[in-house]
């Protein structure tokens, strides 16, 4: 299990102040799901995700990794950045190795793993190209099949579709689920579509800004449903996916100080 | 599609003029060059400068002292290329300048290419090489010239040490930069998928600094040929530096001409073969 407790970011800010990015944030992740922040812009996300992926020391607070406490980058979490980091020298099937390289793999084995992660991210016929032949979507499909080469125990997300059109974003969140559903990876997930957000979460935790904080959780099945029926229409008209729509956009959009308090009624 | 919506779709689309000609076909207006066709027009003033130069010594307007026709020119250029000059053949003197060059990039670039890139990751590298270099590297060669000599001799040394000199900060200063431009998602990604420091350098810093180095290379060779003069006003009795200048003092206007030239084809090679060099190191390069 992935554990934060009471995580705190100070950053310095200018003229000699603090910019409080995190307040005692604490959240678990248990395997098999899949957590989801969603915030406005500026409400902390990234900087959860980077301390958990070990980019950004804590202030204060702590968090495990199957007890083990997060001291640094490595393997054991794999990250898909919002804007694709695959190296231009390198063909698409040598990116999505590069982990398994650094990790001393025979080529071979390389070779094999990497074609069947892309098989599951269906770019199959795409080993060969250069990243920038692809389309964004494409580009992510590789950065996730990239970050899955190393068999993490978990995989951190930052606004992974952010970039994409609206209709590839839709593709690429039933690939997400597709590869959830089949190597049950548990997933940390941020994005700033509540509708993503509520289609992708068996958790969703709101975020508000200035201090970042986490204000309400909730557990969802839409996905477990989803991933069972495959029934999109189905979980988009239920009458329950657009109530939840609804109490987590008025949460989102209530002035801080409400928020804060609800935080503490919630805590 | 109904009957009435499908009329006023095809009332709407004007015919065309010519169904079988090409359409025109159009872009966004550019602003500045944006990469217009340049080729042509360089290479018509290059025949013009010479024919304006065919001009001005037929009809004499200039001395030949000053300005020797082009077919004298020609004339000395094969004769020089059939009985040598200054007691060496061409091709001696020739390679005598290109080795030199190359000698000097050599050593510029594997002293300028891991200290710049230890400037980059290592504050004391930095701090400790930043004052040598930046109080050096704006002077002119031939300032530094005469301690070349005190210090280092007549020989080859002295003339090797002033190109190294000379090619050693652009490429020190680009290697540096080319690590300033790497992203660091890139580095956290290479992290995350447990690349170890060495392997950090090997796969992602090295290549990332690598497009900015190939350029300084580039540029650095330039620098190379445009010192090589000075570098061979030391004691040399070979080389088309020592060549130029030894024609200077007989006021063999025709030979100057004639190393200016050799100069300026083997420069332009060079720069030409680095880029070829880069478009297969680095075909990357420019693309995301
Ligand atoms: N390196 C940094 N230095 C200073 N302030 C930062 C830094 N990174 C983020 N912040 C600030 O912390 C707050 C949270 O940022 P971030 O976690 O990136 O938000 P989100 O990802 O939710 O948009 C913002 O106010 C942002 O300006
Ligand atoms: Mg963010």
């Amino acid at each position: 299990m992935l554990r934060v407790q009471n995580a705190s970011v100070f950053f310095p800010g200018r003229d000699g102040g603090v910019i409080h990015a995190l307040d005692r944030a604490s959240l678990d992740i248990d395997a098999n799901s899949i957590v989801v922040a969603l915030g406005a812009s500026g409400c902390g996300k990234s900087t959860l995700l980077n301390a958990i992926a070990g980019f950004l020391p804590l202030s204060e607070g702590s968090i495990t990794l199957d007890g083990q406490p997060v001291e640094g980058p490595g393997a054991d979490r794999g990250v898909v950045f919002q804007k694709d980091t695959l190296l231009p020298w390198k063909s698409v099937l040598d990116n999505v190795a590069l982990g398994l390289d650094f990790a001393g793999l025979p080529p071979r084995d390389r070779r094999d793993r990497a074609a069947e992660l892309l098989r599951l991210v269906g770019l199959e016929g795409f080993a060969k190209s250069a990243p920038h032949e692809l389309s964004g979507g494409m580009r992510q499909r590789v950065g996730i099949a990239r970050a899955l080469a190393t068999d993490p125990k978990i995989l951190l997300m930052d606004e992974p579709f952010g970039a994409l059109d609206s209709l590839t974003r839709e593709q690429m969140q039933e690939l997400l689920i597709d590869v959830w559903a089949r190597t049950g990876k548990r997933i940390f997930f941020i994005t700033h579509s509540i509708e993503e957000a509520l289609f992708l979460g068996t958790t969703v935790v709101v975020m508000s800004p200035r201090p970042g904080r986490i204000v309400a959780r909730f557990d969802l099945d839409f996905v477990r449903r989803f991933a069972a029926e495959r029934d999109v229409h189905a979980i988009l008209s239920d009458p329950e996916f657009g109530d939840l729509h609804n109490r987590i956009r008025d949460l989102v959009h209530r002035p801080h100080h409400t928020a804060v308090h609800r935080a503490e009624t919630l805590q | 599609m109904t009957d009435a919506a499908r009329t006023t779709a095809e009332s709407l689309a004007a015919p065309l003029t010519d169904p079988a000609a090409r359409p025109r076909t159009v872009a966004l207006r550019p602003f500045g060059l944006d990469g217009a066709r340049t080729g042509p027009i360089s290479a018509v003033t290059g025949l013009l400068l010479i024919a304006v130069w065919f001009l001005v010594s037929q009809h004499r307007l200039v001395p030949p002292l000053f300005l020797p026709a082009p077919g004298e020119v020609a004339a000395q250029f094969l004769s020089i290329l059939e009985d040598g000059y200054a007691g060496a053949t061409l091709w001696e003197h020739v390679s005598a300048s290109l080795l030199r060059i190359l000698a000097a990039a050599l050593i510029a670039a594997s002293l300028g290419i891991p200290l710049g890139l230890a400037m980059g990751l290592n504050r004391w590298a930095k701090g400790v090489l930043d004052t040598p270099i930046e109080f050096y590297w704006p002077l002119p060669p031939l300032a530094y010239l005469p301690l070349m000599i005190i210090w280092l001799g007549i020989g080859e040394v002295s003339k090797i040490a002033l190109l190294t000199l000379a090619m050693f900060a652009p490429i020190c200063l680009s290697a540096q930069a080319g690590l300033r431009s790497l992203p660091i998602e890139r580095v956290n990604a290479a992290l995350s998928l447990g690349a170890t420091r060495w392997q950090l350098f090997r796969s992602i810093v090295l290549p990332s600094a690598l497009p900015e180095i190939l350029t300084s290379l580039r540029i650095a060779i330039g620098v190379g040929w445009s010192t090589l003069v000075a570098a061979e006003l030391i004691a040399a009795t070979r080389g088309i530096g020592f060549m130029i200048m030894s024609a200077s003092h007989f006021l063999a206007t025709d030979v100057v001409f004639v190393g200016i030239g050799i100069i300026a084809a083997w420069a332009f090679a060079f720069s030409y073969g680095m880029r070829l060099l880069e478009s297969w190191l680095v075909p990357w390069k420019g693309k995301t």
